[in-house]
């Protein structure tokens, strides 16, 4: 399945494709990009609702916009995170910068 | 039961055929019944091997990131077919060989290529995960490459223990 890219106030939700590759995060860097241009985004919620795989472009995908907001005091969020890609943004790290959306949900 | 079984493709090193290696190498291993989870692993290690190819071994991007244009808008320019990535698999027992191969740059120093978080395109944003997801991911990887002749990635993964 595709990718979705939908910006609300200074959010933006970002569901990712079924296989986040290269190819993909290109694509969606691009989208993601035209978006912040046209809003000004604090908050990027990345969706891994659909998604069953991703590799290291998806990594650099997310730190780079995670640079984009944190200097504005904004912030990155998982959604929707299975075992696999516990698994990836664990390895990669990627835990220290980003945070579980669910959590946020739940202490609301 | 014991299958032994081989297969080679080429295509060239444009980004949607980092698709089309995942699908072939899973459906190689189809018969070997991998669970979910071993099938995502090997999904990872096949595409970060091609994606270094195309971006790494020919440089493909250096188009995107000097016009700011997506390659499909450059014309044959940006898309070299001429650039070529071989695929092999082979099937022994339970154990699944891939190998990806290509004719581009090639790497001087392997050891620090093969580093967590050694990149050397930062400004394309790539996080210099790759070997390290090929490493965690698979049973065995073995990196050759001769500079200015290519690099060839072979990674063994067992299924199924
Ligand atoms: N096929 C290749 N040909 C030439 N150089 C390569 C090739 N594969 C890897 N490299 C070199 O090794 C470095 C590390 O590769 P690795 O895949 O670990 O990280 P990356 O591709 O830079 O980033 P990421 O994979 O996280 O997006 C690359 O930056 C590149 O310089
Ligand atoms: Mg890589």
């Amino acid at each position: 399945m595709d990718y979705e890219v939908k910006a609300s106030d200074d959010f933006l939700w970002v569901l990712l494709p079924t296989e986040l590759d290269h190819y993909q995060a290109d694509r969606i860097r691009q989208e993601v990009k035209d978006e912040m241009r046209e809003h000004i985004i604090k908050y990027i919620v990345f969706d891994f609702k659909q998604t069953t795989m991703m590799d290291s472009s998806g990594i650099g995908l997310i730190t780079g916009r995670y640079r984009d907001v944190a200097s504005q005091g904004g912030q990155v969020y998982v959604s929707h995170v299975d075992d696999h890609m516990k698994k990836v943004l664990t390895l990669s790290g990627l835990y220290r910068i980003v945070v579980p959306w669910e959590h946020i949900v739940s202490s609301v | 039961m014991s299958i032994t079984n081989e297969l080679v493709v080429e295509f060239p090193a444009i980004g949607e055929n980092e698709s089309l290696a995942r699908v072939i190498v899973s459906v190689f291993v189809a018969g070997l019944n991998p669970t979910i989870e071993e099938l995502s692993d090997l999904k990872v290690a096949v595409s970060e091997a091609v994606t270094n190819a195309i971006i790494h071994g020919y440089d493909s991007e250096k188009y995107l990131y000097d016009t700011g244009k997506p390659e499909q808008e450059q014309g044959a320019a940006g898309r070299d077919i001429a650039n070529q990535i071989r695929l092999a698999m082979s099937l022994e027992g339970r154990t699944v060989t891939v190998s990806v191969t290509d004719h581009g740059c090639g790497i001087e120093d392997i050891d620090r290529a093969m580093e967590p978080l050694y990149t050397t395109k930062p400004d394309q944003e790539r996080s210099g995960m790759g070997f390290s997801f090929m490493e965690a991911f698979t049973n065995e990887l073995q990196v050759s490459s001769t500079p200015g002749q290519g690099t060839t990635v072979i990674m063994k993964k067992v299924i199924g223990e």
